[in-house]
This record gives structure tokens, C-alpha cells and sequence, in this order.
């Protein structure tokens, strides 16, 4: 197995649930995804999939436990993860272009930034090329596209800086369903070719069934501390797009019955699931 | 066809009609009033007609203040020159340089209200005192402005800088906090440092909006200078119509207030152009 990209220890997180009361979202969580791996986290509402991601980010830090994202501990977001959020992923003062060149010319700093200005617009557009844009939308403002362009643009403007690690937070749900098949085969096939570890949360089982190589499933624990949540891991070796519909179906009612909420990890079936 | 529908959608002219109506009625209705009003007393100074008014701005567009000395060879001058010597362009020029100095001092408040909501020991250092010098008027100060500062220049900037300063920190420290925390996050993952998120991720994009919130505080700025111009000035457009008050010039003073409107009009206009063509995609977001 290759080194682990992300490895989080004991996790449990605690939020402040109002009157001096604490509600523990996620509870003695531990999960290794490996470089390379295709890692969607499932769950219905509220069961903690997008603070999951929120700490591998480091955009939030555990109550106990630690998240090592390369080996380290980190205290805030840097280069070490992409991110694609659900919304708000474009800055909408830049144009598209500018949007994409930003991660390189900031990266690059001072004189070098207009130096390499050209270097940087080719490169851009190579990628823009590659998730299905072309030179006229370069110039747009993200306003003018449409959600499914938009969200091939922040696919661009995270990869161009070849994080190992890339981050999808329900990225696209926000889409119509013709749209979103295309961006799912988009990103299987970015994934393919760039070898970046990803991290996509959906509370799509489908999506996660058809994209991940493995799925961590997150139920709310009616036998666990106040409610929190216990993880799952499902591995899924054979499911792709032009899978058995059958295999797909399976798959898709074994994630589900993971997720529901009155799940209790004591009586399943573990040479289906393992318990995180 | 019911005027109050929601939906209704009056074509241009009609349109254009309708937002120039209370402009008409308002002056058909003054200068009735007025014809009337010098009909029974052809002495009335209350309610100058057209003619009086033209005259006397013209006079003040043209000739300098009475307590000016007049130039040898003023008859001889230009045109241009003699506008240049002019109580109007004087007194709009002392104005003028008082108001631009006053909306620039304004912009250090912008960062600080960046700064404040892009940093929390800075917002903590800050926010509560901001938000309590936000609740003094800043008119009761006047006094205590004129004591510390005594009665020049300084003392009615001040007096605008402590009027307008707060509620403009505190909209660039509110719409910067509007800011989709998202796009912060999203800003550090491609290698932004602090400082560049600060300034290329949230001051761009809050920009425009700080624009728009200084242009509705032009009007704040704009009174307050009038009133430390009215109370201690030699010059100055509020200067002159206190002192034309003395006198009863409403034949001046009243083409003096709607100059002050159509200079105010004019830097809001210039304003907002300058918005749209710097921020082409604030206007269409």
C-alpha cells in the first residue's frame, strides 16, 4: 500500500451546543487514505461529513485526537490541499483566467509574477482546455458562466498547482443532473491521469459508489457518546460508470443502510463494513 | 389599467415623464407663488423671481464678494478670468478643497475597517471603541473642536473625519466579513498569505461596495463641513449663505443651494462612473 497521504488519529469533535453544553459531532474517528486513493465521505445531514473535511483542510483543528496531512500537523489551510467548495468557489472580482493564474502568481510573487505572466496565461489555458473550456470563457467573469462552468474552472484554478491532495465538498450538488454526469466523468478522468489523492464529500451515494475507489460512510450512532457519529469504511474496487447496473444498485443500498441513523456498529455485518 | 400593479411596466416616455413631474410642478409652483407673492409687494425678498435670481448668480459667477477689494483693470479681464476672480468660484474652491481633503481622509478608515475584520486581535483592539465613537454626534464635539484646534481649517475636518470616519469603518469591517469564508479558505490552499487575501481577495471585492457606501455618506460630509463652515469660516459656500441670511439674499441664496446640490449630484455621478468602468464585474454580479 502506498504511504498514507492522510492519516487522522482518534479524532472527536466537540461544538458548543448552547447553555455550556457540548455535542460531540464526530467521536474517536480514525481513517488513513493512501496517495492516490479516490475517498468519498457519505452521510445524511448534519452527520459531520463536511467537518471530516473541514479538519483534513485544517480549516478547523480537533478537539482531541490530530489529523497529519504529509506526514504534519498543520494550523491553518495551505498548498498542500486543493479545495473545491460547493459555492463561492470563484473569486468573482477576477476574470476567469485571472482566477486560474491566481494559485501560480501569488505562488511566485513579486517580479517573477509578471515576469512569467505569459508562461502563466499558456498554462491556464491548458488547463482550461483540459476541463472543457476555451479561450473566449478565459476572459469571462465567473458571474457570466454557467454552475457547471464554474465549477470546471475552480476544478482548473486547484489543479494547476498539482496539490497532492484535492478536496471536494459537495462540489456538485448544486448542478443539474446532466451537467454533474459530466463534471463526474471530468474529474474521474483529471483524477486518472493527474494521480492526486481525493477527498469528495456528497451525500450522493450514487456519485460516491460510481467515483471512489473507497467510501467512508458517516452515521449518526444511536449507541455512541451524545449522538456522534461512527465512520465506515467501504471499500469499492469494481464500480465505475460503465459498471453492472446490479453491482452498482448493491453497492449504492449497502452505503445507504451504513448511513442511517439508527445504525448500530455493534451489529453489522463486519465482512461488509469495517468499523473506523 | 390600475397604476399600483406590481407588474406594471411603463414604457420609456412615459417613464421619463413621470421622473421629471415633481422637478416641473415644483418649479411651475415656486415661481407662481413668486409672481404672486411680488404682484402684491414688488419689494419681496422672501420668494426672488427668475430674473432676480439669474442676475445675482450671475453676479456671483462673475464679479468678486463686496468685501473684496476690486482689481485695477477688472473691466478689462476675460472672461475666464474674471470667473476665476469670482465669489462663487471662490468660495466653491474653499469648499471644495475642504471636502476632497475630508472624503480622502476617509480611505485610511477603509483599511482600518479591513484590518479589523481580517485580523481579530485588531477587531477586538478596536470594534467596541469604533462602535462607541460611532454613537457621539459628532455636532455636540463642536465646541471641544474648536477649543483643542481652535477655528481654522483643521477643526472642520476634524469635525468631518469624527462625523463620517466610524460608520464608514464599520461598513468596510461589515461587508468585509461578508466576504464567503470560502473563498478565504480557498485563497490559502493556492498559496495566498495573509496579507495578499487581505488585499487582492477582499478589498477588490469589497470595493466597489465601500464606494457605494462612501457616495450615501457624501451628504453626511457635505453637512458637516456646512456647519463648521456656518459657525467659524471666512470662506466657503455654507459661509456665504449664512452670511447672505443676514441680509435676506435669497436671490443668492437660494442658486447657491441648488449649486451645492449639482456639485454633490455631479461627484456621485462621477463617483459611480468611476465604479462601473473600474469594477465591470460589480455592476452585472
Amino acid at each position: 500500500m502506498a504511504a498514507a497521504a492522510i492519516r487522522i488519529e482518534n479524532v472527536e469533535v466537540d461544538y458548543a451546543a448552547g447553555r455550556g453544553t457540548m455535542r460531540r459531532i464526530l467521536n474517536g474517528i480514525n481513517l488513513e487514505i493512501a496517495s492516490g486513493e479516490f475517498v468519498s465521505i457519505v452521510g445524511q445531514t448534519g452527520c459531520g461529513k463536511s467537518t471530516l473535511l473541514r479538519l483534513i483542510l485544517a480549516e478547523e483543528a480537533p478537539t482531541r485526537g490530530r489529523v497529519l496531512v504529509g506526514g504534519r500537523e498543520r494550523s491553518q489551510p495551505d498548498r498542500s490541499c486543493g479545495y473545491v467548495p460547493q459555492r463561492y468557489s470563484l473569486f468573482p472580482d477576477k476574470t476567469v483566467l485571472g482566477n486560474v493564474t491566481f494559485g501560480l502568481e501569488v505562488t511566485a510573487g513579486g517580479f517573477e509574477r509578471w515576469r512569467r505572466k505569459k508562461e502563466f496565461r499558456e498554462e491556464a489555458l491548458r488547463y482550461l482546455r483540459h476541463t472543457g473550456l476555451n479561450e473566449a470563457d478565459a476572459q469571462k467573469y465567473p458571474h457570466q458562466l454557467s454552475g457547471g462552468m464554474q465549477q470546471r474552472v475552480a476544478i482548473a484554478q486547484a489543479l494547476i498547482l498539482h496539490p497532492p491532495i484535492l478536496l471536494m465538498d459537495e462540489a456538485f450538488s448544486a448542478l443539474d443532473p446532466g451537467t454533474r454526469a459530466g463534471m463526474q466523468r471530468l474529474i474521474k478522468e483529471l483524477w486518472r491521469e493527474s494521480g492526486t489523492t481525493i477527498v469528495f464529500v456528497t451525500h450522493n451515494t450514487r456519485e460516491a459508489v460510481c467515483l471512489s475507489t473507497r467510501i467512508v460512510a458517516l452515521a449518526k450512532n444511536s449507541t455512541g457518546e451524545r449522538g456522534s457519529s461512527v465512520a465506515l469504511d467501504i471499500p469499492v474496487t469494481h464500480a465505475d460508470f460503465d459498471s453492472d447496473h446490479e453491482e452498482i444498485t448493491t453497492l449504492v443500498q449497502r452505503v445507504e443502510a451504513a448511513t442511517m441513523p439508527s445504525t448500530d456498529a455493534s451489529k453489522l455485518d463486519t465482512s461488509k463494513y469495517v468499523l473506523l | 389599467m390600475s397604476l399600483l400593479r406590481i407588474r406594471a411596466v411603463p414604457n420609456r416616455y412615459t417613464a421619463w415623464t413621470l421622473s421629471w413631474f415633481l422637478f416641473a410642478a415644483g418649479t411651475l409652483a415656486y415661481f407662481y407663488a413668486a409672481q404672486q407673492r411680488h404682484h402684491e409687494n414688488p419689494d419681496d425678498r422672501v420668494m426672488p423671481t427668475v430674473s432676480q435670481m439669474f442676475t445675482a448668480f450671475e453676479d456671483a459667477a462673475l464679479k468678486p464678494a463686496e468685501e473684496e477689494e476690486v482689481q485695477e483693470g477688472a473691466a478689462s479681464q476675460s472672461l475666464w478670468q474674471r470667473m476665476g476672480n469670482s465669489m462663487l468660484w471662490k468660495d466653491t474652491k474653499a469648499t471644495g478643497r475642504r471636502f476632497l481633503i475630508s472624503v480622502a481622509l476617509l480611505f485610511p478608515g477603509v483599511l482600518l475597517g479591513l484590518h479589523m475584520a481580517m485580523f481579530p486581535y485588531i477587531g477586538s483592539f478596536f470594534l467596541r471603541f469604533v462602535q462607541f465613537f460611532d454613537k457621539i454626534v459628532a455636532l455636540s464635539l463642536l465646541p471641544i473642536l474648536f477649543i483643542a484646534f481652535g477655528i481654522d481649517e483643521l477643526s472642520k475636518i476634524m469635525l468631518i473625519v469624527i462625523g463620517v470616519t466610524p460608520t464608514i469603518i464599520l461598513d468596510t469591517f461589515n461587508l468585509s466579513k461578508s466576504v464567503p469564508h470560502e473563498q478565504i479558505v480557498k485563497a490559502f490552499t493556492l498559496g495566498a498569505g495573509e496579507f495578499t487575501i487581505a488585499y487582492r481577495i477582499v478589498l477588490k471585492q469589497i470595493f466597489p461596495r465601500v464606494l457605494n457606501s462612501i457616495r450615501l455618506n457624501l451628504k453626511a460630509v457635505m453637512l458637516f463641513l456646512f456647519a463648521g463652515e456656518m459657525i467659524a469660516s471666512t470662506d466657503g459656500l455654507a459661509y456665504r449663505i449664512a452670511l447672505l441670511r443676514r441680509h435676506m439674499g435669497m436671490d443668492t441664496i437660494l442658486p447657491y443651494v441648488l449649486w451645492v446640490a449639482l456639485l454633490l449630484f455631479l461627484v456621485d455621478l462621477g463617483m459611480s462612473t468611476l465604479n462601473r468602468t473600474l469594477h465591470p464585474w460589480f455592476q452585472e454580479a
